[in-house]
């Protein structure tokens, strides 16, 4: 099976073109911003490197969130266009799903939780617990205050790691043990990514993205009106 | 020449497919658009993550539908064109991604479009109206006045200094309970209404250049709401209040807009036409005193269908054809712009449309 994958959720432009396992071709890009400029020549040429024409991939793979609400967009606006231009299925991964799964590999005898933590660029955090031993979520993906962390590893009651790219708003947790360690890197891995879509049933629809917070939007008190 | 439209910057998801015709002159072969008028209803303006977040889940099937109901793939384009800005960016952004996507899998040229542009070359598209013409741009989200001298050259006579007329229109509407958008639920208050009761300012009028403020006015709707008896307002008190603003406005631009034209008359003595684009052309006192000041002038007064007025993917296809008849295609790593002035040259704008990120 032939993938092209593609990560623009978080802190960076990163895909790779990935058949059976193999990289044929793939890059990473740290950015904070950039990515609607950046992303769509590095699938091209992406494809270019491998050798590769958009006909001749099987599937599209890409993140839906949580993330940078900009971000979450520029990924699945390309994907879901790609899909529409292409006729490919898409297979959508959750950031948190992609983390978990990344870090797992670099346990040697996952036991315990696996913590994905994103930055939510506020005071705030996404987070979603997973078993690492068998990487079955233990929690729905949610959003939640750096504070609120050790409560919720509590009631889970087992030993913890994390792992994504909000660990600065963590340290003290890592300081003070509560979190036994962060795994893996901070920006997403495009051939996770493609390993994750590769095991998927195909999806006969496009994904949606996975936003958690809802838009920031205030409804003004008796509609605006200054005599209600 | 076939190309298919995108526009995603403001509350419309649009795909559209045109077909334009050399050297000039073009029809429209297809169109789909998706309102959010009510998902920012209740907030009585757009709010921008809504936006953004609705253009993504419609804009692919919008485009799949304009494709179907021109009876084309996307292998017989020739070409696309998609809003790169000025307006809200994570809007502006969806539709660039998908426009991009497209472009690069069945490699056809893409072109970068101003949104302003597309409603500035409209009227070539609906009435062939040749160059150089006066432009006055009345939306929710811009109000200007440019002398449209070539695609591509625009000169700026006026512009907002704070809010642009549309955004008036749905503020003293919201503030008046008139309901969502405001445009056209405030001009049929108006009509029950007398817009002498109300003294209201004329903002600019009479004032050098031909700049637009609206701020001021709204200000004075507040205050004249609060200077009343306690208690809610009568259906009369509210007709009246927006009958007085709607006169007010509509003079205001009068004003500025008769001062544009003297401008324009020495500038380009062969320029034939005052034409109107933006969701506010479509208030029918607006377009009455408008038509006016263009026969008093000897300038014809064209103003596209109404759907062509407000925000659209025909307009921003046919701006994309008149760009490639020129030789001009966008390379797919351009970036989205939530500020593009049309007329570089001008100084820079501080009301509507400069500040929207």
């Amino acid at each position: 099976m032939r993938i092209l994958a593609f990560d623009t959720a978080g802190n960076g432009c990163s895909a790779c073109v990935w058949q059976d396992g193999t990289v044929l071709a793939q890059a990473r890009l740290g950015m904070e911003r950039g990515q609607a400029e950046a992303l769509v020549p590095l699938l091209s040429s992406l494809l270019e490197q491998a050798g590769l024409d958009w006909p001749q991939l099987d599937r599209l793979a890409v993140t839906v969130g949580p993330g940078s609400f900009t971000g979450v967009r520029v990924g699945l606006a390309t994907a879901r266009a790609l899909a529409l231009a292409t006729g490919l299925p898409v297979s959508g991964v959750t950031t948190l799903d992609l983390f978990a799964t990344a870090a797992r590999a670099s346990l040697p005898a996952p036991q315990g939780v696996l913590l994905a933590l994103i930055d939510a660029r506020r005071d705030d955090l996404y987070c979603q617990a997973f078993d690492a031993a068998t990487l079955s979520p233990l929690t729905g993906p949610d959003s939640l205050r750096p504070e609120e962390i050790r409560p919720l590893l509590t009631r889970l009651g087992q030993p913890a790691a994390a792992c994504g790219d909000a660990r600065p708003l963590v340290e003290t947790l890592l300081e003070d043990g509560t979190l036994g360690g962060w795994l893996g890197e901070t920006l997403a891995d495009p051939v996770v990514l493609a390993g994750i879509a590769s095991t998927r049933p195909r999806e006969d629809g496009v994904p949606s993205p996975l936003y958690i917070r809802p838009p920031d939007a205030a409804l003004p008190a008796n509609g605006g009106q200054l005599r209600p | 020449m076939l190309i298919l439209g995108i526009e995603t910057s403001c509350d419309e998801t649009a795909a559209a497919v045109v077909r334009a015709d050399a050297p000039k002159g073009g029809r429209v072969v297809s169109e789909a658009i998706l309102s959010q008028l009510d998902e920012h209803r209740p907030y009585g303006g757009v709010v921008p993550e809504i936006a953004a977040r609705s253009h993504l889940d419609h804009i692919d099937a919008l485009v799949a539908q304009a494709m179907e109901q021109a009876g084309i793939g996307f292998a017989d384009l020739d070409a696309l064109a998609v809003t790169a800005g000025p307006g809200l960016i994570g809007g502006v952004i969806v539709g660039v991604m998908t426009a991009k996507a497209i472009a690069a899998v069945h490699r056809k040229p893409l072109v970068a479009v101003n949104h302003l542009e597309g409603h500035a070359l409209t009227p070539r598209l609906s009435d062939d109206v040749p160059f150089p013409y006066l432009l006055l741009l009345v939306s929710g989200g811009h109000c200007q006045i440019l002398a449209v001298e070539d695609v591509g050259r625009y000169r700026r006579l006026g512009t907002t200094i704070d809010d642009a007329a549309g955004e008036a229109f749905d503020k003293v509407a919201k503030m008046l309970g008139l309901g969502y958008p405001g445009g056209p639920a405030l001009q049929k208050a108006a009509e029950r209404g007398d817009p002498r009761r109300f003294d209201l300012p004329r903002p600019m009028k009479g004032r050098p250049g031909c700049d637009f403020s609206f701020s001021g006015l709204k200000t004075s709707v507040r205050q004249t709401v609060e200077k009343m008896p306690p208690g809610p307002l009568s259906e009369q008190d509210k007709a009246d209040l927006a009958a007085g603003f709607q006169a007010a406005l509509v003079d205001s631009v009068r004003d500025r807009v008769k001062k544009a034209i003297i401008l324009f008359k020495e500038l380009y003595p062969h320029g034939t036409a005052l034409v109107t684009a933006g969701g506010v052309a479509a208030n029918v006192p607006l377009r009455a005193s408008l038509k006016a000041l263009a026969a008093q002038a000897d300038l014809d007064f064209v103003a596209p269908p109404l759907k062509w007025c407000t925000d659209n993917a025909a307009m921003i296809a046919w701006a994309g054809a008149e760009h490639l008849r020129r030789g001009a295609v966008s390379s797919l790593d351009f970036k989205p712009r939530p500020r593009w002035p049309l007329d570089p040259d001008a100084p820079k704008s501080t009301g509507a449309g400069a500040v929207k990120a």
